[in-house]
């Protein structure tokens, strides 16, 4: 495995109010091609820690690189092409699948990149199991299991270097579940593409050997983590 | 200008009071527990009003320049102190923009009225300049305060779907058009309602004075015309500014969205 960091956190400190910080002096290095699972218990801030890497959310001091240089030197809008965030919530616009599907590139900084037929989404739906949503339905009739897998079509279609997943899964049935999750393996594995998910679930690394970060809180916050591979 | 107004003595102004003594009784006979206020209301009416009437008079005396500016400016702080209050919002402190806002697009607006459409000469002239301004800065109140109450509430509403588009590449105007867009319209749409209304389902204020005072009905109508046309002009104006300002502090420098959800 290559050993070029693509993320480093150099003493980052993040609170939503000054009494309470969520972290404290974070530093912490994320290889480039690697499979993160961001564990820990509920408010121990794993939203949070996949925000502040796309930017979400502004540290309250101390530095947050990608590819060696600080976020602060990327256009905001290029960055969070590159460093994907799939939220926790899917959401769409009260528009057709299609619309949704092609809303990335209605904006100005995404307006160089191609557009991608009907074939090529009817495709991307069909391989994730969406098989009864036709591209002309509104979005907001699916199910949100449908709409999880459609919010995570989207973003990929993107070509992100860094994907951040924020329970990816959580309202997908076994089946619908296995397909995004293989499909993260493979962009993982065949593409290098770096991938770091919040889940509560036990991992399952047929393939792949993923990397644990977990976040646990204390009354002071101080987050530790340990690689296990 | 002395044709056929009437004056109104001080034994006709204390009659005038019978109704206040009359809404007071009716008050005090339900127990509605309101006397105290209309009170207090007749009585800063009477007090604001003669206290106005008598700085206008002075103002329209001395006829200056400085003085007629160093009005117009106390009105816009006024009017947007009065904003800031009536619009509940502790993260974003949007005094300053809606200050600018209101001093560019009102300073453009009234000098374009008075100097070229009425065509007073000089453009400040007391007697057109203050109250016309009075006017504008009045009416467009309201709608700047609607205008940013509901551009904070929809940002705040609508987070999830401000930061999906933030995701996907788009930049803060891009993932907030939609909103400012829902914003101008709430605001906008009492001053357009009011276009619609006028002289048929009621007589604007002004033109009522105009003819109470004796003016030509058909006068007074060109007066009102020009003034709803500025009030609405001027509302667009000062809305979409104070908007635009108020969206660019709700996102950082990286383009995120800063307004939290409201604790309850």
């Amino acid at each position: 495995m290559a050993a070029t960091s693509i993320i480093d956190f150099c003493r980052v400190s993040f609170g939503f109010s000054v009494e309470a910080p969520l972290f404290t002096g974070l530093t912490l290095t994320i290889r480039e091609g690697g499979f993160y699972l961001v564990q820990g218990p509920s408010g121990a801030g794993k939203s949070t820690f996949l925000r502040l890497i796309n930017r979400l959310e502004e540290p309250s001091s101390g530095e947050i690189l990608f590819k060696g240089r600080p976020l602060s030197s990327y256009s905001p809008p290029l960055l969070r092409r590159s460093v994907l965030y799939v939220q926790q919530t899917p959401t769409v616009i009260d528009a057709s699948v299609r619309e949704n599907l092609l809303l990335p590139f209605s904006f100005k900084n995404n307006a160089h990149l191609e557009q991608p037929e009907d074939e090529r989404l009817k495709t991307l739906l069909t391989d994730f199991l969406l098989l009864g949503v036709g591209l002309g339905d509104n979005a907001l009739t699916l199910s949100l299991g449908q709409l999880q897998r459609l919010c995570f079509v989207r973003g990929l279609m993107l070509s992100p270097d860094v994907l951040l997943l924020d329970e990816p899964t959580s309202a997908l049935d076994r089946e619908s579940g296995q397909v995004v999750e293989s499909m993260v393996e493979r962009l993982n594995r065949e593409s290098g593409l770096t991938v770091l998910t919040v889940t509560h679930k036990e991992p399952r690394p047929d393939l792949i050997t993923p990397r644990i970060l977990k976040i646990t809180e204390g009354r002071i916050t101080k987050v530790r983590w340990n690689m296990e591979s | 200008m002395e044709h056929g107004i009437l004056d109104i003595g001080p034994g006709q102004l204390a009659l005038a009071l019978v109704f206040i003594l009359a809404a007071g009784a009716t008050s005090l006979y339900h127990g509605l527990k309101l006397e105290r206020d209309l009170l207090v209301g007749a009585l800063r009416t009477f007090v604001q009003l003669f206290l106005l009437g008598y700085i206008l008079r002075f103002i329209f005396h001395l006829n200056s320049v400085w003085l007629v500016l160093v009005v117009f400016i106390f009105m816009i702080v006024f009017a947007a102190r009065i904003i800031r209050a009536r619009v509940k919002e502790k993260q974003v402190s949007f005094f300053w923009p809606i200050l600018i806002s209101m001093v560019i697009s009102y300073s453009l607006v009234s000098i374009l009225v008075t100097g070229v459409v009425v065509g007073a000469k000089p453009w400040w002239k007391p007697q057109y300049f203050i109250p016309l301004a009075g006017m504008l800065i009045g009416n467009s109140m309201n709608a700047m305060a609607i205008s940013l109450d509901r551009l904070l509430g929809e940002l705040r509403r609508r987070r999830h779907e401000v930061e999906m588009m933030l995701c996907l590449g788009a930049d803060y105007q891009e993932a907030s058009k939609d909103m400012v867009r829902t914003a101008m319209r709430a605001g906008m749409i009492p001053s357009i309602n009011s276009m619609m209304a006028a002289g048929v389902v009621f007589i604007p204020g002004m033109m009522t004075g105009q003819i109470l005072a004796g003016a030509d009905p058909v006068l007074a109508i060109r007066y009102q015309i020009v003034v709803m046309i500025m009030l609405v002009g001027s509302t667009a104006i000062v809305s979409l500014l104070a908007v635009l300002l108020v969206r660019r502090l709700c996102f950082g420098l990286g383009h995120q969205l800063l307004l939290r959800p409201e604790n309850k």
